[in-house]
């Protein structure tokens, strides 16, 4: 019976959507996480008897057909790249983006990567790096005895140096956007890249053509919520219950055939 | 005599059918825009194998046939999710749809920007406006969707609103027609055609979900499970009655 492989593809299905679903709520806490969520379509049907079909030669057609579907499918796993909330840190490096666009960062192998994520730090040589230690792009190399760091909403970033009482500006961090941003590829460590889908990257200044504005000390968390998560969660177990129920209720049926006739 | 056996085959066939549809609404029950099936069945007149086995008029047997599945196109429960490209509609409209075979309607209104900047759905076809597909600039950014489908962009460092399009929404006087294509995609059979509709309304940053009830189909695939059950009876008892009746008169005294 069809039943049993249709009610087979809902389990298949609810199970990736926990999957997605445990992944977001693993990651509440990830700065620039973005929340994915498993969009479902259905499966292709058999049309045992068409509807408008020709039901008799005075031109009358069947107002319904029978159509028996084959269940459920995964068509992708789009990201809602909606703004996180803003928190404040109190640190220096830390940048969030309110608005479009991404952070560019290169990668040891030269390519680039892209993220919402501004924890950035300095490196030994002086150089605003992420978490990973890989260089924000345009590089931006702080001089060894500048205090007083700041980040306008351009980013901006400027230093005081020793002896001069007017800050110098010692670099910009840029801003990348994409025409389908849902359309990057993550890669971990926050980071995604850029893919057929995304489009080519375009490289801006912030708070400018609709790129987004920075914000200095301050980060932006993830956009996830703990309550549509835990909801879609209690529903995404109760559709896999259910379509286990059916699974056990054709069973019950063939058992009832195959009990026949001893 | 074997009347009863094709009788009740009849029905679990139709049964079996019934379940298929029943776990094709189960499997389905978080599928943004699915419209539930339901069975319909009728009874099939056909005079019986061995018609002097009845007196006067009871000389037709009454099989069961299923003759439809008819969509259930209520309103789906609609979920908030805050993404400016998720639509639900508000009504019996359809989304326009441009497929490679054509187009095709759909309620599923979790849509996408693909690389060229042309709204699609799920599966990237375009999703199309009044006229034609929609295309975002790249520097458009806070799309606004109208209750009327009115699709609105703020373009770069403008303050003022610049309009990328109006989604086309259409309904049909007879849905039914509406043939399921799968992939959450509708095409119009024999006898629909495709309307304008004003009547329907869009909701920005809201999801259609699945219109399925759970609890019903839950109940529906026990009554299914138990009528089953109890004609599988039906069918043993007939076999059982067959056997004794062979053996008793066959019984030759020794």
């Amino acid at each position: 019976m069809r039943a049993l492989y249709t009610a087979a593809t809902g389990m298949a299905a609810q199970e990736l959507n926990v999957q997605v679903i445990s992944n977001n709520i693993a990651n509440l806490r990830t700065t620039g996480y973005k929340k994915q969520r498993a969009a479902f379509q259905d499966l292709i049907y058999e049309h045992v008897r068409r509807v408008g079909a020709q039901a008799s030669d005075q031109g009358t057609i069947l107002p319904v057909g029978v159509d028996i579907g084959g269940g459920v499918k995964t068509v992708g796993t789009p990201r809602l790249m909606t703004q996180g909330s803003l928190s404040a840190t109190g640190n220096d490096l830390d940048v969030a983006i309110r608005g479009e666009g991404f952070f560019k960062i290169q990668m040891p192998d030269g390519s680039y990567t892209y993220t919402r994520d501004g924890t950035f730090q300095m490196d030994a040589q002086g150089r605003v790096v992420n978490a990973q230690g890989n260089p924000v792009q345009p590089t931006i190399t702080i001089p060894q005895n500048a205090s007083g760091i700041t980040i306008n909403a351009q980013g901006q970033l400027s230093v005081t140096l020793p002896g001069s009482s007017t800050p110098t500006t010692v670099g910009q961090i840029g801003l990348t956007r994409f025409i389908n941003k849902a359309g990057l590829q993550p890669i971990g460590d926050n980071l995604f890249t850029e893919t057929p889908a995304s489009g080519a990257p375009q490289d801006g200044i912030a708070n400018t053509d609709g790129y987004g504005d920075m914000q200095q000390s301050n980060l932006e968390q993830a956009n996830v919520e703990v309550v549509s998560e835990i909801s879609d969660l209690i529903a995404a177990q109760r559709a896999y219950e259910m379509n286990a129920k059916v699974i056990s209720a054709t069973d019950q049926m063939l058992q009832s055939t195959a009990a026949l006739f001893r | 005599m074997e009347n009863t056996l094709l009788v009740g085959l009849s029905r679990q066939m139709t049964l079996e059918r019934q379940m298929d549809v029943v776990a094709n609404n189960v499997a389905n029950v978080n599928t943004s825009g699915y419209k539930a099936d339901k069975s319909l069945f009728q009874e099939y007149l056909k005079s019986g194998a061995h018609e002097d086995n009845f007196v006067g008029a009871d000389r037709v047997v009454s099989y069961v046939q299923d003759r439809g599945t008819f969509k259930d196109f209520t309103q789906g429960a609609t979920e908030q999710t805050k993404n400016p490209l998720d639509v639900a509609v508000d009504g019996g409209g359809f989304l326009v749809v441009q497929t490679p075979a054509g187009e095709r309607y759909t309620r599923d209104g979790g849509l996408q920007i693909n690389n060229q900047g042309q709204l699609v759905t799920a599966a990237g076809n375009p999703v199309l406006g009044n006229s034609g597909p929609i295309v975002f600039q790249p520097t458009d950014h806070d799309v606004s969707i109208a209750a009327d489908g009115n699709i609105t962009v703020l373009e770069g460092i403008n303050r003022i609103d610049s309009v990328r399009g109006k989604l086309r929404l259409v309904s049909f006087a007879q849905a039914q027609a509406l043939l399921k294509d799968g992939s959450n995609l509708y095409s119009a059979g024999g006898g629909a055609a495709a309307q304008p509709d004003t009547a329907s309304k869009v909701k920005q940053g809201f999801i259609e979900k699945s219109n399925v009830n759970s609890v019903l189909e839950m109940s529906r695939m026990i009554e299914v499970t138990r009528t089953y059950t109890q004609i599988s009876n039906l069918l043993q008892q007939q076999s059982d009655l067959h056997k004794s009746a062979i053996e008793k008169l066959a019984d030759v005294p020794a």
